[in-house]
């Protein structure tokens, strides 16, 4: 349990396992969620007994909380937001958040600025922008 | 958050199910094994989305059960202390609220006037894991946290 008490995300301590895997934002996870679904309607007649509660708790979440919705924009933001020296989960908090203003982001994501990769104010700034603009030209 | 992750489990196949449909058996005993559980490492196995390897079966003594180590690809919710996410409020009562964000419960205490249904930001300040459950304490006292929206707002 020792691991368990050092957990923080907000220092990026979520343990080697998680932080070497692929993170997924909300809209990634509808995505996946929905191309399974329609595989499992595809296959059986009655598949709402197929699905457990966990499933259908989690789909409902991240389409209530998606913020792009056309798989191309998903797309977009990733690729944006990997070309900035992100661990994979700033970049899925940065996805799922889309927070407005630079403190905004350093409020969700306190450890963008304490590993020095040289995220100025200015470039974070810049993401930000980049982001909102893909979210508005969906 | 959400991750896509490789699991390993040891599956262990009844031999009247060794077949050319072997495989198919296999991958649905599987998805019904793990599909909806809930580990305290883990988090919750939310979907199966691919099989990476299906070991070599290894013949137990005295049953005939044959064990298939099978490595497969999933979709896991696992909650971080610390983390920063959205949530949906559940339920109000005089000690504070509980909101779900995906499979996950939690609790906040303490809050001023907040309705069933809102959208609140809230931070995960503790989590408690048993075997099958991960239960979540946050706080929405922070810089850009608390209710995005209310249903009697919009």
């Amino acid at each position: 349990m020792s691991g368990e008490e050092e957990e923080n995300a907000a220092e990026l301590k979520i343990g080697d396992e998680f932080l070497k895997a692929k993170c997924l934002m909300n809209c990634e996870v509808s995505l996946i969620l929905d191309h399974k679904l329609e595989q499992l309607q595809a296959m059986s007649d009655d598949p709402s007994n197929q699905v457990s509660q966990v499933f259908e708790k989690s789909l409902q979440y991240v389409k209530r909380f998606s913020r792009y919705k056309n798989p191309d924009a998903v797309r977009q933001v990733r690729e944006l937001l990997s070309r900035h020296q992100l661990a994979e989960f700033e970049l899925c908090v940065l996805g799922n958040l889309c927070p407005e203003t630079v403190e905004e982001a350093i409020a969700m994501v306190p450890s963008i600025k304490s590993r020095g990769r040289g995220h100025d104010d200015e470039a974070i700034e810049k993401m930000l922008n980049d982001m909102s603009l893909i979210k508005k030209f969906e | 958050m959400f991750f896509h992750i490789v699991l390993e489990r040891n599956m262990q196949l009844h031999p009247r199910h060794f077949g050319r449909e072997l495989r198919e058996k296999l991958v649905s005993k599987l998805m019904k094994d793990v599909e909806g559980t809930c580990s305290g490492r883990h988090g919750f196995v939310v979907a199966i989305t691919g099989i990476e390897d299906i070991g070599k079966g290894i013949i137990r003594d005295g049953t005939g059960f044959v064990t298939f180590p099978v490595k497969y690809l999933c979709v896991v919710f696992r909650p971080f202390k610390g983390e920063i996410l959205e949530a949906t409020v559940t339920m109000v009562n005089k000690m504070g609220f509980f909101a779900e964000a995906g499979p996950v419960q939690i609790f906040v205490s303490n809050h001023v006037k907040i309705q069933k249904d809102s959208e609140v930001r809230l931070k995960i300040i503790g989590t408690r894991v048993n075997a099958t459950e991960i239960f979540c304490i946050g706080t929405i006292k922070d810089d850009f946290l608390g209710v995005i929206s209310d249903p009697a707002g919009s």
